[in-house]
């Protein structure tokens, strides 16, 4: 039964009821999508379910799960773990320069053996609950401008610049995107917003000239020239490109992508999935996976402005702000739009961590669906 | 301040709905930017894969397929009956292509496990792989056994960049019979990638195939561009570090052989020739007076070619450079010698050209005075007319004789035999010699205006092939062949074909103007050389073949050592490189010629001694081949006619009555020849 405003006191939280109110077509879409995701990486491996295709339906069931248990999580819980989970998110990220292990030239890591976490995915999480519950007890006004916002600005640009000096351009971009984005949500005001724009055009130059590392400076020139160094740092750009555009209208058929298939497209089976994806089903086959991912942003943005809360709003439409800019920052790097910055395409691309980051923030969409009538503790001057 | 419930709304009614308000604008806007920007995506999908579609779509395939250039099979050289004397055999290797591959050290000790590599041929090919572009294959190392081809080929798929190749390799079977002309091939050098440049600057890839070889000497450098073919393509499916994963043979295009050239030596007798040298140095060269073509063109001693194709030692070659018998250079063609006694029947063509009687007799007392000079001669030959004098060689007759001709009078026979030229025989390396003459010494003594005019005194020696008389055994070869046949000018001919297109015939050349009596005059004299007993290679050059007979010419030419100006004793003694040079020419069958052939055996002392039984070997191999002259030794002797005035047709001529110690009928006289000679 669906559930209105008007059903009985304690109806609501029986699990029994909880679930029906899951929204199951935003489940379908994540499927179908990691289904074929599923499908590109057991042709990327030579049509074999191992090194990856199996690893990956795996991983996807453990985290579709989860995604259910999370979405029966009340929002108040979800509301009072705000503040603690960015907290700790923190603590870790700070931790990584001290006691991180180094893997390809970055410190990301913490942990040792089979469990290995990554702070910078949890701070996905924790920076849209943080923001979300500030938010939460801010007046519209305040919102617009006021002095306060300088504490946002805090929450967001603390943890993108921890992140950036791992240095894991990729992410900091996307936390500080993310924070931008539910700023503009919230109901940033326009003047701020210019204002932000013209500051950002301007630091641009610089920031890329004097803060980023060398590597990072240079997949920024690369991805402008890749035909200048065709075997160094332009080759992942040339062959993505090559990769696309050899799909042409209608793919090479599934299986049959020789730049995939004979290695020369690099990362085929993470960041530059979509390439592989684009080259075996073309312009038809990229337009359908499109959509699918506008789908679930679609039904996910629908499921925000339904909630009788702001925090679930909020916490919604900040999930999906990072699920969006996920998959346009990875879809506009395969394409050459924009720097190779190492972006993985939610859901299809081979890693369990983004894939459980992912799938707890569709968790926490979820449950803003299915706990969208309760009501919010006012959170004013308190962080539990 | 008094805080509200908590479970309330911290903020007005008003306000939360103008907060929902806001946000619902707001996630509009924002849903709005998505998919504009899913939409940006799509117009830059359309652009990538429709509108520049095909230009991804053969860069993806020039990803994927690679073509692997094959060389061409090289064209074969052949002898005049079909005998390889350069051939190709397979040739087991392995090739590497470094590719994106950054360890090539650790492959190179792989591969070392299974294929004996040496550390200092392991440092010198990680010097070359480093210094040769990615795609372009290197060879670690050829001519493997089959086992080790074998083990190399079931490893080299985990051996990134190691391919095992079968190509194929130049291989001279005689070894060093025919070095000289037909040459070799080596590696490619800098020099010849220069010389090979294309239009557009850059060399022919199939140069840098590392199993390419090049053309370096001989028939196989003058050639080289008949003999190479064109290269084919193998058309691979290969992965991003170059492994191969499929061949695509329906792609492969057909390498074009190289053409088969084909020669008119003959195996048989050039290697015969090689033979009967042994350690001797010098040169033979054989031609078939019909056509022209060269049945035999040796240079001894000679070098193994095959040691040249892969690559020869420094230590070799300087060993082969550095030996005083010069085996490295084609003395049949490069070799320039006083011609000798040879020569003097150039000076009796010539003199018989200027009115001198072939009757008129001139008496030896072993010395001859010219102004304040005297000429020797070796013996007393006492009074000879210009057959005894030809046939024993007297100089002291040809002193004389030489200076009734005149010196101009001996060039314009000497040139029109074929002496002072080159000749177009496919291959280079020839020199002309000199044939001298009042011109000739006007020009070459251009600086010193003192020696320009030409000196009575200095005839006598250029009647007896000495002076300034010089020319190299092909020459020879070619006037014993224009003596013989008596009528044409020929040309020798040593290319008879390529890739089955027939090449010009030496034969098809204008008449010689020779007045014909004088030269079958000179060809008896010749007859009397190697069959009458005064001849001087009465025994040296008798072949014993029945009636085929060698007619011929000995000469024993002093070899000047010009540093010192002296020269050796006569003959065969004391030091090797002071001794004369020792000739022989030579035709067969005496009366009716097939074969022409000169001897020179560098050093070798007398020309009876050293070169006539060289000759005379050499030819028996040619006429014994030839199945016509073998049939003529092997058909019974006729009898003795009754009535020896009535003459039957194909019989034999009647017994010589005047050839003392040779037995009667069984060797006919060749007095046919010798209009002049008293009966």
């Amino acid at each position: 039964m669906t559930s209105s405003a008007l059903t009985r006191p304690g109806q609501r939280d029986r699990l029994s009821e909880k679930v029906t109110e899951i929204d199951w077509r935003l489940a379908l879409v994540v499927c179908v999508i990691t289904g074929l995701g599923a499908m590109i990486l057991y042709s990327a491996a030579g049509n074999a379910w191992s090194p990856w295709a199996d690893k990956h339906v795996i991983r996807f069931g453990l985290c579709l799960v989860l995604m259910f248990v999370l979405s029966m999580v009340g929002l108040r819980f979800w509301f009072i773990a705000a503040y603690p989970t960015y907290a700790i998110a923190l603590f870790l990220l700070m931790l990584v320069p001290v006691i991180g292990h180094t893997s390809l030239g970055a410190k990301r890591w913490l942990g040792a053996g089979a469990i290995q976490i990554q702070p910078s995915e949890i701070m996905k999480i924790g920076i849209v609950l943080a923001l979300a519950r500030f938010y939460h007890g801010l007046s519209p006004r305040e919102a617009a401008l006021s002095w306060k916002l300088l504490i946002p600005a805090a929450l967001i640009g603390v943890p993108a610049l921890l992140v950036a000096r791992q240095p894991d351009l990729g992410t900091a971009l996307l936390i500080a995107f993310t924070g931008a984005g539910m700023m503009f949500l919230a109901g940033l005001s326009w003047r701020l917003l210019a204002a932000g724009g013209i500051l950002i055009g301007a630091g641009i130059t610089p920031f890329i000239l004097f803060v980023l590392k060398p590597y990072q400076r240079d997949r920024i020139l690369t991805f402008l020239h890749p035909e200048n160094d065709p075997s160094g740092s332009g080759y992942h750009i040339l062959q993505s490109k090559i990769a696309l555009g050899s799909g042409g209208l209608l793919g090479k058929g599934y299986g049959l992508g020789s730049q995939s298939q004979l290695n020369f497209l690099p990362e085929k089976q993470t960041d530059f999935i979509f390439a592989t994806f684009a080259e075996e089903f073309g312009l038809i086959g990229c337009i359908g996976l499109l959509a699918l991912y506008a789908l679930a942003v679609a039904i996910a943005l629908r499921i925000a402005s339904i909630s009788h809360s702001h925090f679930g709003r909020l916490s919604a439409a900040g999930v999906t702000v990072t699920f969006a800019l996920y998959v346009l920052i990875n879809a506009a790097m395969v394409m050459g739009m924009a720097p190779v910055v190492g972006v993985p395409m939610p859901l299809m691309s081979y890693g369990g961590t983004v894939m459980l980051t992912v799938m707890v923030g569709f968790g926490l969409v979820e449950a803003v669906r299915v706990h969208r009538y309760e009501e919010m503790p006012s959170g004013r001057g308190s962080l539990l | 301040m008094s805080r509200p419930l908590s479970l309330e709304p911290s903020i007005f009614f008003d306000e939360v709905n103008e907060r929902q308000g806001v946000f619902h604008r707001r996630a509009f806007l924002f849903g709005g930017f998505a998919g504009l920007g899913t939409l940006a995506l799509v117009g830059r999908l359309t652009d990538l894969q429709v509108v520049e579609g095909v230009r991804y779509q053969l860069l993806s395939n020039s990803n994927q397929f690679n073509f692997r250039l094959r060389p061409p099979p090289r064209g074969r050289i052949l002898d005049r009956n079909g005998i390889e004397i350069a051939s190709n055999r397979p040739d087991f290797r392995v090739l590497y292509r470094k590719g994106e591959s950054k360890d090539i050290e650790g492959t190179l000790d792989k591969v070392a496990a299974l294929i004996p590599l040496s550390d200092t041929r392991k440092a010198s090919l990680l010097k070359e792989i480093s210094n040769t572009p990615k795609s372009r294959p290197v060879s670690l190392a050829n001519d493997l056994s089959w086992d080790e081809f074998a083990r190399v080929n079931v490893r080299a798929p985990d051996l990134l960049g190691v391919a095992a190749d079968m190509g194929e390799a130049r291989v001279y079977p005689f070894g060093g019979a025919f070095a000289h002309v037909i040459g070799y091939v080596a590696r490619v050098s800098a020099e010849d990638l220069e010389k090979e440049k294309g239009i557009d600057g850059k060399p022919d890839p199939l140069l840098l195939h590392p199993g390419f070889r090049i053309g370096k000497q001989g028939v196989e450098k003058a050639l080289d561009s008949q003999l190479r073919g064109r290269p084919g393509g193998q058309k691979v499916e290969v992965d991003s570090v170059g492994r191969v994963i499929r061949d695509d043979p329906s792609g492969d295009i057909k390498a074009l052989p190289g053409k088969d050239v084909v020669l008119s030596l003959d195996a048989d007798i050039q290697n015969r020739a090689l033979e009967v040298f042994g350690e001797d140095s010098g040169a033979a060269v054989m031609m078939d007076i019909r056509t022209g073509d060269l049945l035999c063109l040796l240079s001894a001693p000679s070098f193994d070619a095959n040691s040249f194709v892969s690559g020869v030692s420094s230590a070799d070659y300087k060993q082969l450079a550095q030996y005083e018998r010069k085996p490295l250079l084609d003395k049949a063609l490069a070799g320039l010698y006083p011609p000798g006694s040879t020569f003097k029947t150039m000076v009796a063509l010539a003199a018989l050209a200027a009115g001198q009687d072939p009757k008129r007799t001139y008496t030896c007392n072993g010395a001859f005075q010219f102004g304040n000079h005297v000429f020797k001669c070796d013996k007393h030959h006492g009074t000879l007319d210009m057959h005894g004098a030809i046939a024993t060689s007297c100089d002291v007759f040809f002193y004389q004789t030489a200076l009734n001709a005149g010196i101009d009078k001996i060039a314009e026979v000497a040139k029109r035999f074929g002496l002072g030229q080159t000749f177009d025989i496919g291959i280079t390396g020839q020199r002309k010699g000199i044939v001298p003459s009042i011109e000739w010494k006007r020009n070459y003594f251009k600086k010193t205006p003192a020696n320009q005019k030409w000196f009575p005194g200095e005839t006598p020696s250029v009647g007896i092939g000495q002076g300034y008389v010089n020319v190299n055994p092909l020459q020879l070869c070619v006037m014993a062949s224009r003596l013989a046949n008596g009528r044409k000018a020929l040309n020798p001919r040593l290319i008879r074909s390529i890739g089955g297109i027939e090449q010009p015939r030496g034969s098809a050349v204008p008449d010689l103007e020779v007045n014909p009596d004088h030269l079958n005059f000179v060809r008896a004299a010749m007859a009397s050389v190697a069959n009458d007993v005064s001849g001087t290679a009465f025994a040296a050059a008798h072949l014993g073949l029945g009636s085929v007979l060698m007619a011929g010419k000995t000469g024993t030419a002093q070899s000047h050592v010009y540093a010192s100006g002296t020269h050796g004793a006569h003959g065969a003694r004391g030091d090797w490189q002071l001794r004369d040079h020792a000739w022989f020419i030579a035709f067969a069958p005496a009366d009716d010629p097939r074969y022409a052939l000169s001897v020179l055996v560098e050093h070798g002392g007398f020309g009876a001694e050293a070169a006539a039984p060289k000759a005379r070997e050499i030819m028996r191999t040619a006429l014994l081949k030839d199945p016509e002259i073998r049939a003529r030794i092997e058909q019974p002797l006729p009898l003795p006619p009754l009535d020896p005035n009535a003459q039957l047709p194909g019989a034999a001529p009647p017994p010589p009555t005047d050839i003392p110690g040779v037995p009667g009928p069984a060797i006919p006289s060749v007095q046919t020849f010798d209009p002049g000679r008293p009966a």
